[in-house]
């Protein structure tokens, strides 16, 4: 596992050194045709992929041990799991979109991070499971985040479930689970040794249209699903660039309920916890919407943030 | 009743009854090996299946690999193991309800892909009705987006498909009831409704399909489906009833024309209402 043995030195403190939204319209990776999808494309939603790129670069440079990815479409009714094979790898098609992603995944999992972030999740009251099964085959929500994170794959990674369960009582049961989870996730990373980014895989508003132009990377078709959404998405990232999560919390509920947000799965909220709730502004890489839905990439770097306390000492 | 209707079912679909210990839920699992002997009595030409947890969102969406095979993992139930898996579509026949689909006005989309996620439903029904895999299949998804007229003109054109067809069919539908889940852990023995509510609601329900009373079903479908979350909010009934009403009758189910449904088991499945449900 190519891994970077001097940070996994068990004296060593772990810390998260950035999140990022990364949404996963499975699109993104359709136009940009690399060799691991079998449908061609002629491009398309390059606002989004450039903005990608740019955390790709980020990435390469934070020089990370583990990326964990919380995803939607791992949908788990009873506890949060977390992949649990060291390697993990086949064929996922998209059900939705299977004209766009049919892709060979191959994936190295911190299993060390995984177990402790299992017994830490635990250790907060909740139902964690680990997933053992070699034939599993990982959601396209995961694959798709990681891949536009970091296409080589050389990052170990951690698989986390969206455990849909909490909305069967509430929208405060379910937020607090997801708060429940980051923290644990945080203490796992922390114990561990870890130096870890984090992807919450997350659109933003999700209404969408239902039928696609039959060139699905035709551009002049795309765009947002209505005034009304395109004007909350911008609330909510601004929020994000102002640092203000305290009110962006207090208006998720609403946003959801507007406009079908994804960010219901719990992924940026389980994000957001892990990292303390951090007041720094995001930095927004690129807004684009997928068939109508309003996606953002957005990064928050704790290390510079780390840096700026420490000079203000 | 379409002529070319042999039988039709509603079954449940978690992955617990294909697989893990035989001695858990042996009374559903008895219920469905019946249903399943039954419906293979009749020696169908296909089988029509509608999948609750075969969601789509880009219209309704049918399979058209003439021969899916592989490996499914259950991504909740993953520790219980794999369900492989390979049988025949009959993919002219599925083209054909297509067809009637689109001719309804509805969105209609094929998939045709190797590896295509096949749901846990669908195959815990080849595993109890399809056993050898030698039955071709027609399967249907569950649109998020569709309401009750439009899953039963989803219905219609499978009749009308399989009254052009000519082929003797047996239909299902793969549904739960109420759909709340027990969110912990348990053991089978500690099986139970999510609520009493959602039970009163199904034992309900299934009353008004053992006496026949589908108008009535009908009325208080959507009292039920906010009252007691059956999956994809009840579409599969709807979806049920169009394949077997009279076409003739279309405006109102008229209860002469759909034979009571006979439960062969009920009861709970991870807090879920699990129905065995045979028509004849
Ligand atoms: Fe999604």
């Amino acid at each position: 596992m190519p891994v970077n043995s001097s940070s996994q030195d068990s004296s060593f403190r772990g810390e998260i050194l950035a999140g990022f939204l990364a949404p996963h319209p499975p699109h993104l990776v359709y136009g940009e045709n690399p060799p691991q999808n079998k449908p061609r494309s002629q491009g398309g939603w390059e606002n989004l992929r450039w903005a990608y790129q740019q955390c790709r670069e980020k990435i390469k440079a934070l020089k990370p041990d583990v990326i964990l990815v919380h995803s939607p479409h791992w949908q788990t009714v009873v506890g949060h799991h977390v992949l649990h094979v060291p390697h993990l790898s086949g064929l996922s098609v998209d059900p939705i979109f299977p004209h766009l992603f049919q892709y060979e995944f191959s994936m190295d999992v911190d299993v060390e991070l995984a177990s402790a972030i299992a017994e830490e999740a635990i250790q907060e009251g909740l139902l964690a499971k680990k997933m053992t099964n070699p034939q599993f085959r990982v959601d396209y929500g995961t694959i798709v985040s990681l891949h536009m994170l970091n296409p080589d794959w050389d990052i170990p990674v951690v698989g986390i479930s969206a455990n849909n369960s909490p909305y069967y009582f509430s929208h405060d049961v379910a937020q607090d689970q997801m708060i429940k989870l980051g923290r644990a996730t945080q203490k796992a990373i922390e114990k561990t040794g870890r130096r870890a980014v984090l992807a919450a895989s997350n659109t933003l508003s999700h209404l969408h249209f239902d039928r696609e132009p039959d060139c699905p990377e035709d551009m002049s078709q795309e765009h947002v699903f209505s005034h009304a959404q395109y004007l909350y998405d911008m609330r909510v990232i601004e929020l994000m660039r102002q640092g203000n999560l305290d009110e962006l919390m207090a208006i998720l509920p609403d946003f959801m309920e507007k406009t079908f947000a994804e960010v219901k799965a719990g992924s940026l909220v389980w994000m957001l916890a892990a990292m303390g709730f951090p007041t720094m502004p995001a930095q927004i890489h690129g807004y684009g919407t997928v068939i109508g839905t309003g996606n953002v990439v957005a990064e928050w770097d704790l290390t510079t943030a780390r840096v700026a306390e420490v000079l203000t000492r | 009743m379409n002529s070319n209707i042999e039988k039709a079912f509603w079954l449940p679909g978690l992955a617990h009854l294909a697989l893990g210990p035989a001695e858990n839920w042996t009374d559903l699992k008895h219920a469905m090996t019946r249903a399943g002997e039954s419906a293979l009595a009749v020696k169908p030409d296909v089988y029509i299946l509608y999948s609750a947890q075969w969601i789509s969102v880009l219209g309704h969406s049918f399979q058209l690999d003439p021969n899916p095979s592989g490996i499914h993992v259950d991504e909740n139930w993953h520790e219980l193991g794999n369900l492989n898996f390979s049988f025949p579509v009959d993919v002219a026949l599925t083209k054909r309800v297509m067809n009637f689909a689109e001719q309804a006005g509805l969105a209609t989309k094929g998939v045709n892909y190797p590896g295509f996620p096949i749901d846990t439903g669908s195959l815990v029904f080849q595993h109890f009705f399809n056993p050898n895999g030698d039955i071709p299949v027609v399967i249907l998804s569950s649109n998020i987006y569709c309401g009750k007229d439009d899953s039963m003109a989803l219905g219609h054109a499978v009749s009308q498909a399989l009254a052009d067809s000519k082929q003797r069919a047996v239909v299902a539908c793969v549904s739960s009831l109420s759909n709340r889940f027990l969110t912990e852990d348990i053991s089978p023995v500690q099986d139970r409704f999510s609520s009493p509510e959602e039970d009163h609601w199904n034992q309900k329900m299934l009353t008004l399909f053992q006496s026949a009373s589908y108008e009535e079903a009908l009325r208080l479908s959507e009292t039920y489906a906010k009252e007691a979350s059956p999956e994809m909010m009840f579409k599969a009934f709807y979806w049920l009833m169009g394949v077997l009403e009279d076409k003739a009758s279309r405006s109102a189910i008229s209860s002469s024309s759909i034979p009571p449904a006979f439960l062969h088991h009920y009861g709970p499945l991870w807090g879920t209402g699990a129905a065995v449900l045979e028509w004849k």
